[in-house]
């Protein structure tokens, strides 16, 4: 008290205090005035409740004892190495809290600072109670958050879509563990098509997060400029843990480099219920890492099944080709029969005939090929298709014994024509014309009237 | 109308079908199935003369039975990105038993 007045910051109050009417006692100057102990109470708790800072506070420490008073308010100490803590929580406030305060716990109260006159001593009045490391997480986890979705980092905008098949697929994970294996064996049964990068990572503890920023990078410069080849999707996972242990995930230099990436990146971190910040960042978000290895590939059955209906339409349009052919050529016979002289008719015929030969020994040689074909593909697929293919064959082979018969004029339908002298002869070569004469030109669709104009050697 | 087309055919067919069934077998499974759905709506929307119809019937095939052949035998390879101190990128073979690389390529 002798320093009363001496201008120093915390006993400048003292001076403004003793300006007012205290408890009566000598009213010369230069003694010391004598206040009650009520009175500094009072003057320490008022200090006290100025100061803003401590009306809204965050404080981290270890819990010693604990009681809870037949009034059901919960006191307890927080203690670290230089000091302790006083504090309380009101009854009402303690049974809204999902957590409690246990002695030896490390934990992080939310509350304000006060002095409880009666018994001389300042306390934190504790609104809020979490453990340790969370309070102080969950605050730059939401103040990281706000930043880069402000930087629109999140947007769904950004995010890109999956490919439909792809062939090499970045796996950004420990090679420790389960997560690796786990997805693997996703991969493999669903689509062993693919082919697997690992780049592998730490998933937890300081210094994960940059180990986690170069396996990205890695990925992002596997790449063959000569054959394109690249990683076309990636994965970033790690199993489930404690908010600290999926940290890494959180760190902003990780959540740049997800949303950098050249491909597309789907995070599959921890279980169902926790989020971090790369999973907003990223393409596409899986609840567990098995889940982004099922969401990345596509499944070989459905494949399967749709190659099936594939190669059923195939053989149907393959044959329905065939049929349409021969009704075409059944119209044509129709109409030549119709006005052709028999004898000029007998002559086509013979003549067609050896082009017959001629198309059929081309689409047989043809059409053993397919069956070859089919039988090949036919013995490593399931008996239900296998029996449809079966009956493609036979379709077909009845398609092209049908063609055969009507074949005369098949060859006309693949372009070539029919071209008869004055007299009605088939022309084999041009002996006997003279530039002129007159040529008749069967077409598969026209005939044409045309002359002559000029004899050149045919053969090329 | 000589004998010529008939022996082209015969002789080139066999040709260009090889050259066709390499150019198939090197296919990604992404780019035979886009080809394989292609042929077949051509096919299936006609006018086409019939050499062309048997060429792509026959292309289809190919393409199918590669498709098939990569569904049923193809087999996951997992391999490990590593950076040497040069910073050169290489990939080594992963065994997942024990999760230790094998054997470099």
């Amino acid at each position: 008290m002798r320093r009363t007045g001496a201008g120093r910051g915390g006993y400048r109050i003292a001076v403004r205090d003793a300006t007012q009417p205290g408890p009566p006692g000598p009213a010369t100057p230069p003694k010391p005035r004598i206040i009650s102990v009520g009175d500094l109470t009072r003057l320490v708790r008022e200090t006290v409740q100025r100061r803003p800072e401590l009306r809204d506070v965050w404080v981290e420490g270890e819990v010693g004892q604990v009681t809870v008073s037949s009034a059901g308010h919960c006191y307890f100490t927080l203690k670290d190495e230089r000091a302790q803590l006083r504090c309380m929580i009101f009854r009402d406030d303690r049974l809204m809290m999902p957590f409690e305060a246990r002695t030896g716990l490390r934990l992080v109260a939310h509350g304000r600072v006060d002095v409880f006159e009666p018994q001389g001593a300042y306390q934190l009045y504790v609104d809020s109670l979490q453990p340790a490391g969370f309070g102080d997480l969950a605050l730059r986890f939401e103040a990281l958050k706000a930043k880069l979705a402000a930087e629109g980092l999140f947007e769904a905008s950004r995010k890109r879509s999956l490919p439909a098949y792809p062939l090499h697929i970045g796996l950004v994970t420990s090679l420790s563990g389960a997560v690796l294996h786990d997805m693997a064996k996703v991969l493999g049964r669903r689509w062993p098509l693919a082919h697997v990068i690992v780049s592998a990572c730490q998933v937890q503890g300081s210094g994960a997060s940059q180990t986690i920023v170069a396996a990205l990078r890695r990925l992002a410069r596997w790449t063959d400029p000569q054959t394109g080849r690249r990683v076309d999707v990636v994965i970033l996972a790690r199993g489930g843990g404690s908010l600290e242990d999926l940290w890494p995930f959180n760190e902003e230099e990780v959540v740049r480099a997800v949303a950098a990436h050249p491909a597309p990146v789907v995070v599959g971190v921890g279980h169902e219920t926790d989020v971090t910040l790369a999973e907003f960042a990223a393409d596409v978000r899986a609840a567990t890492p098995s889940v982004a290895a099922e969401l990345v590939v596509p499944s070989r059955q459905e494949e399967r099944a749709n190659l099936e209906l594939l190669a059923a339409r195939l053989l149907s349009s393959g044959g329905r080709t065939l049929t349409e052919r021969g009704r075409a050529l059944r119209n044509e016979r129709r109409a030549l029969d119709g006005f052709r002289p028999a004898a000029l008719l007998r002559g086509e015929r013979e003549r067609a005939g050896l082009l017959l030969d001629r198309a059929t020994r081309v689409l047989q040689g043809r059409l053993e090929l397919h069956r070859a074909h089919l039988g090949r593909s036919a013995e490593r697929l399931p008996a239900v298709l296998s029996g449809r293919l079966a009956e493609g064959r036979a379709a077909l082979a009845r398609r092209a014994a049908s063609l055969e018969a009507l074949s005369p004029f098949a060859t006309l339908e693949r372009g070539y024509s029919i071209v008869r002298d004055a007299q009605g002869r088939v022309l084999r070569d041009a002996d006997g014309l003279q530039v002129g004469d007159p040529l008749d030109i069967r077409l598969q669709r026209a005939s044409l009237d045309a002359r002559l104009e000029r004899v050149r050697d045919s053969r090329r | 109308m000589t004998d010529r087309p008939a022996t082209d055919q015969q002789t080139a067919a066999p040709l260009e079908q090889d050259a066709e069934r390499r150019r198939i077998a090197a296919l990604p499974f992404d780019r035979a199935l886009a080809e394989l759905q292609t042929v077949v709506s051509r096919l299936e929307a006609g006018n086409l003369p019939l050499e062309e119809s048997i060429s792509l019937y026959e292309q289809g095939v190919l393409l199918h039975e590669h498709c098939a052949r990569a569904l049923s035998q193809a087999e996951l390879r997992v391999q490990r990105l590593v950076e040497s101190a040069g910073g050169q990128l290489r990939t080594l073979d992963l065994s997942l038993g024990e999760a230790e690389e094998a054997q470099g390529s």
